[in-house]
């Protein structure tokens, strides 16, 4: 015989093995025999036709479609991968979505290698969401959930498998484990055992119907008992939750509403409270003001007294009085722009005479009966009004060497070599410390 | 009891539709015919 006639021979053979096994939707076998049909006949199109419906039905669209082009490509005419190819792309929704299902189951994949368990799980449950029959996604949710011990939602996945494909071995040896922990299989078990223990019936065995019941007056009250029983705990059982449950979420709408205004008012309070803090603040700052304005010595209307009391000077032409005066003012405060040239004016009497007068002052105690130290106080308030004077620093100098404060004395006398050699004071400074 | 990392390696990444038309390209379709043609061809010469 013909190598080609005797190699379609047994291709046709498996073809109808696969097409059997479809039937009965063991599609995992029905896939090995078409594969085997194939190897031996390329162009045996049904069972690549076939193939290519049952790699779609278990969810792989991509390789369903590798099929029916390659079946198309070796047979043009009279086939049906024509129909399945236009079915297929008709329906662009279907395509995309078989796409972005095979991707996603791509991902979990990679997601379960890299021990992204979680990720894999939540993306194959959205997935099969929409795709159930895809098998191998719904093995892969398995093991995942088996590895989670989470036993019951990886046998739902492998139900859903097994609804496809019916003898799947893989899903059925995780099934096997699922049912071993959720103690399914003892209860199978049980009921096989059971099915097989009954013995053989004799000819007397008389069958009695399970619907036929003999009822005396007795079990009549009995039967209304139990009715009520069973009312009264369906009362209790059903309904009573179901209220419960009602009334529940209705406290629980109440009690959000409350603590909502609760929220509420704990904001209006911490405003409140911010603003209390913020006037207290104000008062407190207003206070120091106010107290700055009144006090005695530093405050604003000291400073304007000093003014009146400078410009009497002047009027009666007291220009020691004045000086005195300046120096223990503090002309800055004075700003309100009214007094502005005043001020000025005063800053540059001050400036050209008010030094002298109060050096002058100083001389007279060095020499009477004020003595170094009213002196002191004097030269210094001249520094006070043009520092850097070379003559009162000096003179400085003498009347601490008067009070015979050495110490203070020679630092006034090296401030002047140090800071001003070129002065007319530096020879006199320098004769004062031994140089 | 199964064990994950030996069930996971099992599980191999499924064909994008985007992939179809590569794969196709790279699909073996040698069949027994071919390669009994093959053999023969062979041992004649």
């Amino acid at each position: 015989m013909d190598i080609r006639i005797k190699n379609r021979r047994i291709a046709n053979a498996y073809y109808n093995l696969g097409l059997e096994r479809a039937g009965h939707r063991d599609l995992t076998g029905a896939v090995a025999a078409l594969k085997k049909s194939l190897r031996f006949d390329k162009f045996q199109t049904d069972a690549r036709n076939l193939l290519g419906l049952i790699y779609l039905e278990i969810g792989e669209a991509g390789a369903a479609m590798i099929q029916w082009v390659i079946s198309l490509n070796l047979q043009e005419q009279d086939n049906l991968a024509e129909e399945y190819l236009h079915a297929v792309h008709a329906s662009r929704s279907y395509l995309e979505a078989a796409d972005q299902a095979a991707k996603k189951y791509n991902q979990a994949l990679q997601y379960a290698k890299n021990d992204n368990e979680d990720l894999a799980v939540l993306l194959l449950m959205r997935m099969l969401d929409e795709f159930p029959n895809y098998v191998k996604a719904q093995e892969l949710l398995a093991v995942l959930y088996i590895h989670h011990e989470d036993y019951i939602k990886a046998g739902s996945c492998l139900y859903q498998v097994l609804k496809v494909d019916h003898y799947n071995p893989t899903a059925q040896r995780y099934m096997a484990v699922a049912k071993r922990n959720t103690g399914r299989a003892e209860v199978e078990k049980r009921k096989l055992k059971n099915a097989f223990s009954h013995r053989q019936m004799q000819d007397d065995d008389i069958i009695i119907p399970p619907s036929y019941k003999e009822n005396t007056g007795w079990q009549s009250v009995l039967n209304i008992l139990t009715g009520l029983v069973l009312g009264a705990m369906v009362i209790f059982f059903l309904v009573m939750p179901a209220k419960t449950e009602s009334l529940n979420a209705m406290h629980n709408q109440e009690q959000v509403a409350n603590l909502e205004i609760i929220n509420q008012k704990s904001i209006e309070i911490d405003q409140l409270n911010k603003d209390i803090e913020t006037a207290k603040a104000a008062r407190e700052q207003a206070e120091t003001q106010l107290a700055s304005l009144v006090s005695d010595n530093g405050g604003v209307l000291s400073q304007y007294q000093n003014l009146v009391k400078i410009l009497e000077a002047y009027r009666t032409e007291d220009a020691r009085t004045a000086a005195l005066l300046y120096v223990s003012t503090d002309m800055n405060v004075l700003n309100d722009g009214v007094l502005d040239n005043t001020v000025a004016w005063i800053h540059a009497d001050m400036a050209e005479n008010g030094w002298q007068t109060l050096l002058a002052m100083g001389d007279e105690a060095m020499n009477g009966s004020g003595g170094p130290a009213q002196a002191i106080d004097y030269y210094n308030k001249s520094l006070q009004i043009r520092p850097g004077n070379t003559e009162v620093i000096y003179k400085l100098g003498l009347a601490y060497a008067a009070l015979e404060d050495t110490d203070t004395a020679n630092q006034y006398f090296g401030d002047i070599i140090m800071n001003y050699p070129d002065s007319e004071y530096a020879d006199d400074a320098k004769e004062q410390r031994g140089y | 009891m199964l064990d994950f990392e030996t069930e996971i390696t099992r599980f191999k990444p499924s064909l994008e539709v985007g992939e179809v038309e590569e794969a196709i390209v790279r699909e073996d379709l040698t069949d027994m015919t071919d390669l009994m043609v093959e053999f023969l061809k062979g041992s004649k010469e």
